[in-house]
């Protein structure tokens, strides 16, 4: 019943944003938009920052479930294993990533996205609609399975069939396998957004979003990332010298 | 030397790599090769025929490290009791103090240790063993007009290949090195490599190499798609006493797009058998 009533609801979504989109489409049909390139974040935040203002909206289960988390993370009960091990960040935290990413329009039938970061690839299906619970959950990945499609000149990026190993961010905000994220991804200019909508009703009272914003940056080479290794120096990403101070690094 | 000479010298240098990078180009070089029709199109090692992780020899010349002939190489997934590598010492390529080495960690193979594999311990295998990465993950390839990415499923791996651009002056070590890379004759990608550090190994016989180790490899397309014929060659004078060559034979890949692997997340020491750690963040930098 739970499943049937989070994809009623995020069909319902779907169908409003879709609606919208028909009438202010600024593209020719077949027209495809060019979001393309390697991208770079100018400020990080552990926390996710909701749009217009306020804490997370948590039921008393997410309540519950995020001060287990923080407690966990404090004491090291709870592993942060996407720091620790660098396995894949989990939707939306692989998005708050601090290195660059590169969006790729290849091959055709999907929009490929190559993270630094863990040296995450993560796969956005464009000629495949969003599967369900039940068709996903035998097979959770930690960045969930995405799908795509164009309304104008906006990417929305839906993924479900999520593990329950990831934070939504840093400070351990938590979700069940039953989360589905809408991402809307813009360019403007040389600057891209990433619109985020989290929908997750056992844990959050009401969908709620957060905004990333990236810098286009092609001049950087993405380079390997491995567990551990000294990276790249991302001191000038507003909000770094903080998060490293607070998880005690280096 | 005088700055005309200088000059002079930079300028036959420049003409010299333009002529390498062009090459005697025939009339269809112009065209893209295609190694990713679809987000289904991939390729695995090829073992039908000799196909094992392991660098093939060349039909003729100096060829890479194989198996010990006193103790042959029993894969995985043969029906038979599969074994670790011990490396073939009598191969004239090997420089003295890469035999030494080698000698060392076949001792402990035959002691009955298990040897470092990239794939086993989720480290970055290096160029050019990333054909080699994995007998069973399948390499994806994403390609734009600027650079060609190359994914391995398993870890996954991801190496870069930079189009049509020359190699920087003094490119920082990095773990699968710099790679720039062209088309060639219509089905061919040249990838040239240098600046890897000498903390991979060239295959899993663990043979070494020095950060001077160059590389070219050429992924062909063949079979009208159905497969891709790697042929390269290593020139490393710290490592090498002669430049030697290797090939290599990827099919396609039942289809399927790409799928999350976390390599890290599987591959605990269970057994305590392994002297090589996984890679960790003691202190995470954000």
């Amino acid at each position: 019943m739970k499943d049937f009533r989070v994809h009623a609801r995020a069909g319902a979504a779907l169908a409003a944003v879709l609606a919208l989109s028909v009438g202010s489409s600024a593209f020719a049909a077949g027209a495809t938009p060019d979001i393309s390139g390697t991208y770079w974040a100018t400020e990080y935040h552990a926390k996710l920052v909701i749009q217009g203002g306020g804490d997370l909206p948590l039921t008393a289960m997410g309540k519950d479930a995020y001060a287990k988390n923080q407690a966990g993370l404090k004491s090291g009960e709870i592993t942060d294993a996407a720091r620790k091990f660098c396995v894949p960040d989990g939707i939306p935290r692989s998005m708050a990533s601090p290195y660059p990413f590169e969006i790729i329009q290849a091959p055709p039938g999907q929009i490929t996205m190559v993270h630094e970061l863990n040296h995450q690839i993560r796969v956005i299906a464009m000629d495949k609609p969003l599967q369900t619970y039940e068709q996903l959950v035998a097979f959770p990945f930690y960045n969930g399975h995405s799908v795509g499609h164009w309304e104008g000149d906006t990417l929305v990026v839906q993924t479900n069939g999520f593990n329950e190993k990831t934070f939504l961010d840093a400070s351990g905000a938590p979700h069940t396998d039953m989360l589905v994220v809408t991402e809307r991804l813009k360019k403007t200019g040389n600057q891209l957004e990433d619109v985020v909508t989290i929908h997750d009703p056992d844990y959050y009272t009401k969908d709620f979003s957060t905004r990333f914003t990236y810098a286009l940056r092609n001049e950087v080479r993405l380079e390997d990332y491995v567990c551990g290794e000294p990276h790249r120096n991302i001191n000038n990403i507003k909000g770094i010298p903080e998060a490293r101070r607070a998880n005690g690094g280096r | 030397m005088p700055k005309t000479a200088s000059i002079l010298g930079t300028a036959i240098a420049a003409a010299i790599s333009a002529l390498i990078v062009q090459g005697a180009a025939p009339a269809n070089s112009e065209a893209i090769p295609n190694f990713a029709p679809d987000d289904s199109t991939s390729y695995v090692l090829d073992r039908a025929g000799r196909g094992i992780d392991d660098l093939l020899p060349p039909a003729s010349g100096p060829g890479p490290i194989t198996w010990d002939k006193a103790h042959p190489y029993v894969p995985n997934g043969g029906g038979r009791q599969s074994t670790y590598r011990v490396s073939d010492l009598s191969n004239p390529i090997l420089q003295p103090w890469a035999r030494e080495q080698m000698k060392k960690t076949n001792d402990e193979v035959l002691e009955g240790k298990a040897p470092f594999r990239a794939r086993e311990r989720c480290w970055p295998v290096g160029t050019p063993g990333f054909v080699i990465y994995s007998l069973v993950e399948p390499f994806y390839f994403y390609q734009t007009a600027k650079e060609v990415t190359i994914v391995n499923q398993g870890g996954p791996e991801v190496r870069r290949v930079h189009l049509n651009v020359p190699h920087s002056k003094n490119p920082k070590p990095s773990w699968y090195g710099e790679s720039v890379g062209r088309y060639e004759n219509g089905d061919t990608l040249v990838i040239d490599t240098i600046g890897v550090t000498d903390r991979t190994f060239i295959d899993n016989y663990r043979t070494p190499h020095t950060a001077q180790m160059h590389v070219v490899e050429r992924w062909k397309i063949v079979e009208g798609g159905n497969a891709l014929e790697v042929t390269m060659t290593v020139e490393d004078e710290g490592a090498f006493t002669t430049p030697w060559s290797a090939t290599q034979r990827l099919r396609k890949a039942p289809k399927a797009p790409i799928m999350e692997i976390a390599c890290n997340e599987n591959s605990e020491d269970h057994l305590g058998q392994y002297s090589f750690p996984m890679p960790v963040t003691q202190k995470p930098d954000f």
